[in-house]
């Protein structure tokens, strides 16, 4: 069939759009050239099939370690000695005000129990919560100068992966399969993979993907053996009897009087592909083809670190496949499942540390000795930090205003320190962070600039930021 | 230069509205009309004292803010082709695009594609073989008529406005709450389409309802409208006035969006870069909703609410009591104590009936400032209301931020015969609706940097008509599905492949027919009409179906989804199914439901492996097949070609050819019927409407 056909595929319509609204009209030369080129690329016409960024990339994939609840980046990568020293005692004036979710005005400091020391070359501090990680830390860029601008969970955790505070725009991993596509067709391209032991705040519209079309949503995966839903055959039907399915669905398709259409055999290869995903997906899953080595590199098969794991060993099989974004979340389910310390700050963290370190660790040096660490960045954090001061005694509340983040691989410099807080950890004072300037810097290792990434959407071409961001020059 | 209105229309409009409601007895609300007229002739003075002012005819000049011109459809070489007024119009612009226009539509793609379009649901092999055998002149308009008069013509377009308000049941952020009776907008949102409610009416009912008729029950649904966007609720806040200044912005985002098809929000921050709409214009366009409250509607009588608040009270001290006395105690007295703050929270009781709407208190008005770059604590000048300069005198004062029945007053600017944006807006969704593509292709932004008009005479000619026939959108709806653009065919033999392309790559000019997928919830209705199971029932509380248990536990609290215990009504249509903002259903994620957060205007169409997935291994999808078998083999026993042949005319609304039948034959012999039949839904003769 001749006419438009691929005028349903939205990444057609929407560079069109996109180019028609950014030229008002005056740039039709460029919009007919433009044209001949989305029609070729329809031809593909697969919305996952793999795209070159505008401008040489570092970085293939992304991993986020998502430290779900906010942990504490005075118990972490930020030693303050002074706030130790000034345990029990109301913030100093000099610090300034500061707005959290529960404790109050009257609130008192909070110092740690926690020891630092230097690490690696680098001499980077990183706490006794890590030390396996601390044995990586010439490889890590840590952020210490970091910030957001809400101090309640589910807005902040919007703002992390959505760069907005309130739902309903597309996450960094929609962002990155919409820009670059997938470079693996037996998985999704996009995946997430939630702490068993329940959901998050911001719930599913945080890891969606807003206004992009569907193909970029992410895909959840579950527990246990069989993580995708949808990739099991209903019960009582051999793989036999669906591959004769399939192929009677292509049979009528084609028998149809319809003449070709783009669209027509986009949708009937959707059902190849889907069946290459059936077939293909268990064998990654199957982390028994693993050596008992590697198994005990991200702690598999030992508590308390087998969970968390598995799931960080599966993240690198995923990237192998070259799958674009994946995202291990650790943390779920009530607030103290979370890195929410909100009652007991030395319990919480140090449960959740060993939960995550080890396999955190063995994930770094897995890549790397592999030569996946160059084109996969590592990018490790929470929604926000914890207050200085204490809450009910030995809890820390929620703190936007100054935290730590750090980025690995991908073309990161790794074993540095950028910015930093006040000296009670309240305030990023020197170079301040803002999540944009994170998701710029992962854009841009990923071979985009600012403005290069952007959907027609309400009147703006929106991109993953509200506010233009800025690269961390010093880490790329 | 565009005058706003002047106080003698404003008397017409008021009789004009007398009329309407003598005229429609039956509209919903009709028994407060009198209420409401009483309501508008006290702030018609309000409003008459903005009118006599003008404003610079530079801001105005663009096109979207011109007034709405009657144009008279221009003359054609060949005006045998045409059916109506409509065909003039794009058929002028075909011809002289050196194009012609495709051939009808064949009777049988026709009927299937009327019927999705305007009941979302597929015709039956009964109404497909009566519509064949109709030889009258007028065949076609009767089974338009009879279409438009179904009820399901209600759910079909009901669920397009309730993309278009962001309709969803919750809160959405971390709690998720639901929205006290939000069901009942969707069923306001339903019937109103269903008895054809003036769209002026419709509209002024969401914004204003509870100022025109704050007892009326259906008003106080309508103005429930307000209460439809994401809500951010914490634990000891203490961001109280961003809060409120979120949700403040949420609302007026929306009206833009919907009404004014203005994307407003962009001058939120600064002065809108595109449109002339200023950050001051959002903000006195804010300020029309600053004396609004929440208002939850108990819907049980005063005694039971009274029981009720006595024992929450009394339960709430306790817990208050108890958790006091949690500090400074540790150990086991803690745990105790914990314990027993949890089993007094649990016997709380349940939240009564209620139904979320709003109204205005007037003693408590937020003042709205001008927010430098947005930030509500960068407080600059206070303003008054107003609407957006360009469409408003100039001149004229804006109106102080304690003005009784503010909405109404902002509803009366919408509706108002002149203002050129309101009917521009919803004709242009209609068309959108029919046709796949707006004649304006960004339904929700008529600015600067929208799409322009692809026929803008068209587009005047069919917001004056609206006018003109009380912006009745039935009899839009009929004006546009009986044209002979509508039944043209996909294919155009007439104009060749190389010709077509250069002349028009995004048939723009509609010199065929768009292709389209069927929306998410058609192919979920579609397949259960096909398999003969589906529950017509219509209106009521929402139905949660059975999901992956995985699903709820993406819920930060998986307690909030119960599954509907009466299994029948799993198979109702999917626009009485719950629109949970943080579980949307997989079924209609992969085939581009929208989010749920913000105005959707146009659905997109992807086409992607996990849709595929979806079909092939999904419950929805599987259970129905079966349920499909089961009916072909009670429809037409064990005979493999009768059961091919019955399920090609439920499935495509047409008998399989040849080939068909014989690949159909050949995996009958060795494949189970359910695999046959879900097959079927995966056929793009299933899919796509022609």
């Amino acid at each position: 069939m001749w006419n438009d056909g691929l005028r349903h595929s939205r990444p057609l319509r929407t560079r069109r759009e996109f180019i028609s609204d950014g030229f008002c009209g005056f740039g039709s030369i460029a919009l007919a050239c433009l044209l001949r080129q989305d029609r070729a690329r329809a031809a593909a016409s697969n919305p996952m099939s793999p795209k070159q960024p505008p401008r040489a990339a570092k970085a293939k994939s992304v991993i986020f370690l998502f430290m779900a609840g906010g942990p504490s980046h005075i118990e972490t990568f930020d030693p303050k000695p002074l706030l130790t020293k000034l345990n029990g005692q109301p913030r100093p004036k000099e610090f300034g005000e500061a707005l959290y979710q529960f404790v109050k005005k009257d609130a008192k400091l909070l110092g740690t129990r926690r020891t630092f020391r230097n690490y690696g070359r680098s001499g980077i501090e990183v706490s006794d919560l890590f030390p396996h990680t601390a044995q990586c830390v010439d490889d890590l860029a840590v952020i210490r100068s970091c910030h957001g601008d809400r101090v309640v969970h589910s807005a902040a955790q919007y703002e992390l992966f959505t760069g907005r505070i309130v739902p309903g725009f597309p996450s960094m991993g929609s962002w990155v399969t919409y820009g670059l596509g997938s470079e693996s067709d037996s998985m999704p391209g996009y995946v997430v993979m939630p702490d068993p032991d329940g959901a998050l705040e911001g719930g599913q519209p945080m890891y969606s993907n807003g206004f992009l079309p569907a193909a970029h949503q992410p895909t959840m995966f579950r527990p246990g053996q069989r993580p995708v839903l949808n990739l099991d055959l209903p019960p009582g039907v051999s793989m036999a009897q669906r591959r004769e399915t399939i192929r009677l669905i292509r049979g009528l398709n084609e028998a149809n009087p319809a003449p070709q259409d783009d669209e027509f055999s986009a949708r009937i290869n959707t059902y190849d592909l889907a069946f290459k995903m059936q077939m293909e997906a268990p064998s990654v899953f199957d982390l028994s083809r693993e050596s008992l080595e590697t198994l005990d590199l991200y702690g598999v098969g030992k508590e308390p670190t087998d969970d968390y794991g598995r799931r960080c060993l599966l993240a690198r099989r995923l990237v192998e496949t070259g799958v674009r974004f994946i995202c291990v979340v650790s943390g779920g389910g009530p607030g103290n499942k979370q890195w929410d310390a909100h009652g007991d700050i030395e319990e919480n963290h140090l449960r959740m540390a060993v939960e995550t370190d080890k396999p955190i660790a063995g994930l770094l040096r897995d890549l790397k000795r592999r030569g996946l660490l160059d084109s996969t960045l590592v990018l490790w954090g929470g929604e926000f930090g914890r207050s200085p001061e204490a809450e009910g005694g030995k809890g820390r509340d929620h703190h936007n205003l100054g935290f730590t983040m750090w980025l690995a691989g991908g073309g990161i410099k790794g074993g540095q320190v950028v910015g930093a807080t006040d000296d009670i950890g309240l305030r990023a004072v020197r170079e301040p962070r803002h999540f944009r300037d994170i998701h710029t810097t992962l854009l841009h290792q990923l071979g985009f600039e600012d403005d290069e990434l952007t959907y027609p959407y309400g009147g703006r071409d929106e991109r993953l930021t509200l506010l233009k961001g800025d690269v961390i020059s010093q880490i790329v | 230069m565009n005058r706003i209105k002047t106080p003698s229309n404003n008397q017409l409009d008021h009789l004009r509205l007398k009329d309407a409601l003598s005229a429609h007895p039956e509209l919903p609300g009709v028994r407060c009309m009198r209420a409401w007229v009483i309501v508008l002739l006290a702030t018609l003075s309000t409003v008459a004292q903005l009118h006599g002012g003008t404003i610079g005819a530079k801001e105005r000049a663009f096109w979207s803010f011109q007034p709405v011109k009657p144009f008279s459809p221009p003359a054609v070489v060949n005006p045998l082709w045409t059916k109506s007024p409509v065909d003039h119009f794009i058929l002028a612009r075909i011809e002289a695009a050196g194009l012609e226009p495709a051939p009808p539509a064949s009777r049988q793609d026709l009927i299937r594609r009327v019927t999705f379009d305007l009941t979302g649901l597929p015709p039956t092999p009964g109404e497909v073989a009566g519509f064949l055998a109709d030889a009258s002149p007028d065949a076609y308009e009767k089974l338009v008529d009879r279409l438009l008069a179904s009820p399901a013509h209600g759910e079909k377009w009901g669920q397009h406005w309730l993309d278009v308000v962001r309709f969803a049941e919750t809160e959405g952020f971390e709690y998720d709450r639901a929205v006290p009776g939000a069901w009942r907008f969707r069923d306001f949102v339903v019937e109103s389409v269903r008895s054809d409610t003036p769209f002026d009416h419709f509209l002024t009912a969401q914004l204003a309802g509870d100022e025109l008729a704050p007892h009326d029950p259906t008003m106080q649904v309508a103005a429930g409208f307000h209460r439809l966007g994401p809500v951010r609720r914490n634990a000891g806040n203490q961001e109280v006035s961003a809060s409120r200044n979120e949700v403040l912005t949420e609302r007026t985002d929306m009206i833009g969006a919907a009404f004014l098809g203005l994307t407003v929000g962009c001058a939120r921050c600064h002065d809108h870069k595109f449109d002339p709409v200023s950050q001051k214009d959002y903000y006195q366009l804010q300020a029309f909703l600053a004396a609004t409250q929440e208002n939850d509607i108990p819907r049980v009588s005063p005694a039971e609410h009274a029981a009720w608040k006595t024992r929450t009270d009394a339960l709430n001290e306790e817990i208050a009591r108890l958790k006091e006395s949690l500090k400074g105690t540790s150990g086991e007295a803690e745990a105790r104590l914990r314990e027993q703050i949890r089993k007094t929270e649990e016997s709380l009781p349940k939240p009564l009936p209620s139904l979320a709407s709003i109204r205005n208190d007037l003693a408590q008005v937020t003042p709205v400032h001008v927010l430098k770059r947005g930030d509500p604590d960068r407080k600059e000048e206070q303003v008054g209301l107003k609407g957006v300069s360009v469409l408003w005198p100039s001149g004229a004062a804006e109106l102080p931020p304690e003005t009784p029945n503010p909405r109404t007053i902002l509803a009366r600017w919408l509706t108002d015969s002149s203002n050129p944006l309101t009917s521009r807006v919803i004709v242009n969704r209609i068309w959108q609706q029919h046709f796949g593509a707006g004649l304006v292709r960004t339904p929700n932004d008529f600015g600067a940097n929208g799409d322009r008009p692809s026929h803008p005479e068209l587009l005047d000619y069919l917001a004056s008509e609206l006018l003109g026939r009380q912006w009745s959108l039935k009899s839009l709806h009929r004006l546009l599905v009986t044209s002979a653009c509508y039944r043209q065919a996909v294919l155009n033999p007439r104009v060749s492949m190389a010709k077509g392309k250069a002349a028009d790559p995004d048939n723009r000019l509609l010199w065929h027919f768009n292709r389209r997928r069927l929306a998410a919830e058609e192919l979920r209705d579609a397949m259960l009409a096909v398999a003969g199971v589906l529950n017509p029932q219509g209106g009521g509380e929402s139905v949660m179906l059975p999901v992956e248990q995985d699903l709820v536990g993406q819920l930060y609290k998986p307690s909030q989804w119960h599954v509907t215990d009466d299994p029948s009504q799993h198979f109702r249509r999917s626009i009485y199914l719950i629109a949970k903002r943080n579980l949307p259903l997989p079924f209609f994620q992969v085939f581009d439901q929208p989010l749920l957060q913000a105005s959707c205007p146009r659905r997109e169409s992807s086409t992607h492996a996990p849709q595929a997935l979806e079909m092939l291994n999904g419950r929805i999808s599987n259970e129905l097949a079966a349920a499909f078998a089961d009916r072909l083999r009670r429809e037409s026993g064990d005979n493999p070609r009768g059961q091919i042949h019955r399920a090609y005319l439920l499935v495509a609304g047409r008998a399989p050819t040849t080939a068909e039948q014989t690949l159909a034959l050949e995996f009958l012999r060795r494949s189970p019927p359910k695999e046959f039949a879900l097959a079927l839904f995966n056929l793009n003769s299933f899919l796509y409407v022609e």
